[in-house]
């Protein structure tokens, strides 16, 4: 039996030295290529802020897009990336929307987060209006994501007197304040930057139901732009933009629909024939081509008597406002300008060698349908999970359904990342999509 | 030291191959020193797989047991990434068991087996980067094996056997739905099936003194009914809103074989087989669930086209006690491109193996055996899930079995 024992012995000898056998694959050498990413910084709106669930938090602050990049930098040479962050007393910024759960006719229920906010105060600016005021930021800073502002503000000197976000980051009171965006975001020296500026040259315009703001020139966002891209290259400096998404593709516009509408009505009168909006033309019957916005559901209006006891969008005499749709005309006006802003940023950042980040493409394809093997999804998916345009399941919004989710900006960072590689010969690895979150289910 | 030592010897180990997708080719451990080919030859109760029409010209009535412990590592690299990514370690315990009886010199024998002829046990854990497509497959299937083999004359003799399969599964996968935690929710889907199926062979002894073996195994479509889905979900979700059971169905593949056994002399017996492994009629996975309020269906394609392989094998009888044994062997892949999965990350794969049995007494043998497969590096996108990157894999399989002969 002896000889048993030994055979024994030497199976699990074998056993427990080929379990600590690991099978590996080469990876690529770690390569900066022509950039030097030592000094990064960011430029943008909030997006790039990472602004998220209609308001700026620390979370979405530790998850923005240039977080990640940077992140992903480290092994290429990048350097420190400072970013001006809440504290944690006052981790939920601005006050932000919490998915709740759903309600019994399973539309989610949103409840605004208000506690431990960084509120500071407000300010009344002349001519202006009522600016709400946050816990100043005083240290180093490498993204200079301001929510709300526009490519037009960007060299305008009272800008920081208007914009508690910017205001914010500068060391003067609100009031005093005359450093110009631009100014304030290039005083230190860098080495790498990336810009997304522009968005809300049209998104302000788009969510207002094309009421509510104006969208920027054509030609006065050409001059900004070239005047930004050549500060920002003057010292020699390699980077890379992202193009202005169509602003029709986000879930903001493409959950509340006219179809969905007009079913629920009918489960309340079954004559109901069609759903009534204002236009800058009049009122007329709406169709798939006029966009809703996602906050009209909770207005609570829609099907309410006026006066004259006729129901809220359902008769030409009591049209959905203009400023809960985008209709067909100002989509078309909207496209229109988004289309030469991202002409005119593709031929600026081709002139200068710059990497771009196509962000109207790419957000376009998360609203295409496809059937495969006879099932059907839309979007894309990513090392297994669909991602798509659709609000709060497709993994790449949050709440406000114009701002992204930690997933959805993990995956611009990445985007942003194949386009530098590819334009410098870099090696920045891809950030682990699976390890950011998408919207939180209570 | 000794761990020092045999790491070393791991890594100059040729890069050699084979089992293909869920292929477990270890069903004797004297087959298994010789790479695992046994058609054409009659070397013991495992016979009873390879080619129950080789088991009427079996000497002796036996009983063989063996089991042969699969380590299975994996490593995957994702596209853009500078992390390779591992499997836990964890060991699959593929097992054999014969029994083979006939009145001594007589036509007949029956018999009756139980072996692992498919199987997958593959766990990335639920933090790497393809976790949503999946974190863990353990699928066993078992086979159970009456058996007759008649000897219409001395040199021609023919078996056939009925299978019955049990077949486990459980699967895991992380799902993107992000709980209050930031953590993600999970799937699990766990049960067991059933299949029937049949196993057939013919075995020449020709003048020339080659022995050659031809055998069918049929496809056994394992179904599995009412198995458990556990989802794990926020609790915002209502339970009553999700799926408890499922129903699926795993076609287990046809082999078609032919072997041949070679004699240069008393003391060595060559064994040759070819393999034409049946893979496309795996063309979905498909999990039928009890309700589809929020989880639909789902019918993953696999599109499998068939797969082959070939293996050489030596056994040597050094001595009265002991026998050598090597061998070498080639699998082609039956998976296409684009269908690579991390439940059976499967290139193309090189075989090679070792064994040695040892007489103890003359009805008592023990056999040892070593088979190592490294799996071609694969770089894919697959078509379902997006998951894009470079799959590796090498498996170690040491193994041993015991004998009684009566």
């Amino acid at each position: 039996m002896k000889k048993f024992n030994l055979y024994k012995l030497l199976l699990a000898a074998l056993i427990l030295s080929f379990s600590a056998c690991k099978t590996d694959i080469e990876v690529p050498t770690a390569s900066n290529g022509s950039a030097d990413f030592s000094h990064y910084i960011a430029l943008g709106n909030s997006l790039t802020a990472g602004y998220a669930d209609n308001g700026l938090y620390l979370e979405g602050q530790q998850n923005s897009y240039p977080s990640i990049i940077a992140k992903q930098m480290k092994s290429v040479g990048g350097g420190e990336f400072k970013q001006p962050l809440f504290n944690e007393a006052e981790s939920n910024g601005s006050g932000y929307l919490k998915f709740a759960g759903f309600n019994a006719d399973g539309t989610p229920n949103l409840v605004p987060v208000t506690d431990k906010t960084a509120v500071r105060g407000t300010f009344n600016a002349p001519g202006f209006g009522s600016v709400t005021l946050y816990k100043k930021y005083s240290g180093d800073i490498n993204n200079f994501g301001v929510p709300g502002i526009k490519l037009q503000q960007i060299t305008y000197a009272q800008y920081g007197n208007l914009n508690g976000y910017f205001e914010r980051l500068l060391p003067g009171e609100a009031g005093t304040n005359s450093t110009t965006y631009l100014d304030f975001a290039t005083a230190k020296p860098f080495t790498f930057f990336t810009n997304w500026l522009g968005n809300n040259d049209a998104l302000g315009y788009a969510t207002s139901g094309g009421v509510g703001d104006a969208l920027t020139p054509k030609d006065q966002f050409a001059g900004l732009y070239n005047a930004l891209i050549a500060k920002l290259t003057a010292n020699g400096a390699k980077g890379a933009v992202a193009t202005i998404p169509d602003v029709s593709a986000i879930p903001f516009l493409n959950t509340v629909t006219v179809a969905a509408l007009l079913a629920g009505a009918k489960k309340v009168n079954p004559a109901a024939q069609a759903i009534y909006i204002q236009t800058a033309t009049g009122p007329r019957a709406a169709t798939d081509e006029d966009l809703i916005t996602l906050t009209f559901n909770s207005t609570g209006l829609f099907g309410k008597p006026n006066a004259a006891q006729i129901p809220y969008g359902l008769h030409p005499l009591n049209p959905i406002e203009s400023k809960y749709v985008l209709d067909k005309t100002e989509i078309a006006t909207v496209r229109d300008y988004v289309n030469s802003y991202n002409a005119t940023i593709k031929s600026i950042a081709n002139a200068k060698s710059l990497a771009v980040f196509d962000a109207y493409t790419f957000l376009n394809t998360l609203n295409v349908k496809h059937t495969d093997n006879g099932q059907s999804y839309t979007g894309v998916f990513i090392d297994g999970v669909n991602i798509s345009s659709a609000f709060i399941t497709g993994n790449a919004f949050s709440l406000d359904g114009v701002h992204l989710t930690p997933k959805g900006y993990a995956i611009v960072a990445n985007e942003f990342i194949k386009a530098i590689n590819a334009k410098y010969g870099s090696t920045i690895p891809l950030a682990p999509i699976a390890d950011y979150r998408a919207v939180k289910f209570p | 030291m000794i761990r020092k030592l045999l790491l070393g010897a791991c890594i100059v180990m040729p890069a050699t191959i084979f089992a293909q997708g869920f292929q477990v080719n270890l069903q004797g451990q004297k087959q298994i020193g010789m790479a695992g080919a046994g058609v054409g030859t009659a070397m013991d109760g495992a016979t009873l797989f390879f080619n129950p029409g080789a088991m009427a010209m079996l000497k002796d009535n036996e009983i063989n047991l063996g089991v042969s412990p699969l380590m299975f590592k994996s490593a995957f690299l994702q596209d853009g990434s500078t992390t390779v990514e591992n499997n836990k370690n964890e060991i699959a315990p593929p097992f054999e068991a014969y029994a083979v009886w006939g009145p001594k010199s007589g036509k007949y024998k029956i018999g009756i087996g139980a072996y692992t002829p498919f199987g997958g046990l593959v766990n990335w854990g639920d933090q790497w980067s393809g976790r949503y497509a999946l974190i863990s497959l353990d699928l066993k299937a078992i086979y159970i094996q009456p058996t007759v083999s008649v000897k219409l004359t001395d040199n021609i003799s023919l078996g056939a056997g009925f299978v019955y399969n049990h077949g486990e599964v459980e699967l895991k996968k992380a799902v993107p739905i992000s709980q209050s935690n930031g953590q993600d929710s999970k799937a699990t889907l766990k049960g067991t099936g059933e299949g029937y199926g049949w196993n057939a062979g013919v075995y020449f002894k020709t003048l020339s003194g080659i022995t050659i073996g031809v055998t069918h195994r049929s496809k056994v479509v394992t179904k599995l009914k009412g198995g458990d889905a556990i989802f794990e979900f926020p609790a915002s979700i209502p339970a009553a809103t999700l799926p408890t059971k499922f129903d699926s169905e795993l076609p287990l593949p046809a082999t078609t074989g032919i072997g041949f056994g070679f004699y240069p002399s008393p003391k060595t017996t060559l064994a040759l087989d070819v393999n034409w492994i049946h893979w496309s009629v795996y063309k979905n996975l498909s999990f039928d669930y009890d309700n589809n309020t929020r989880v639909a269906d789902t019918k993953s394609p696999r599109n499998y086209s068939d797969g082959a392989n070939i293996k050489l094998g030596v056994n040597q009888q050094q001595t009265e006690k002991l026998a050598l044994r090597a061998g070498v062997g080639y699998a082609f892949t039956p998976v296409k491109d684009g269908y690579v999965t991390p439940e059976a990350p499967d290139a193309n794969r090189f075989i090679a193996s070792a064994g040695l049995g040892y007489n103890v007494s003359k009805k008592f043998v023990v056999d040892l055996s070593f088979l190592y497969e490294a799996v071609h590096e694969r770089k894919q996108t697959n078509l379902e899930t997006g998951l894009s990157g470079t799959f590796k894999t090498h498996v170690y399989i040491p193994g041993i079995g015991l004998s009684y002969k009566f």
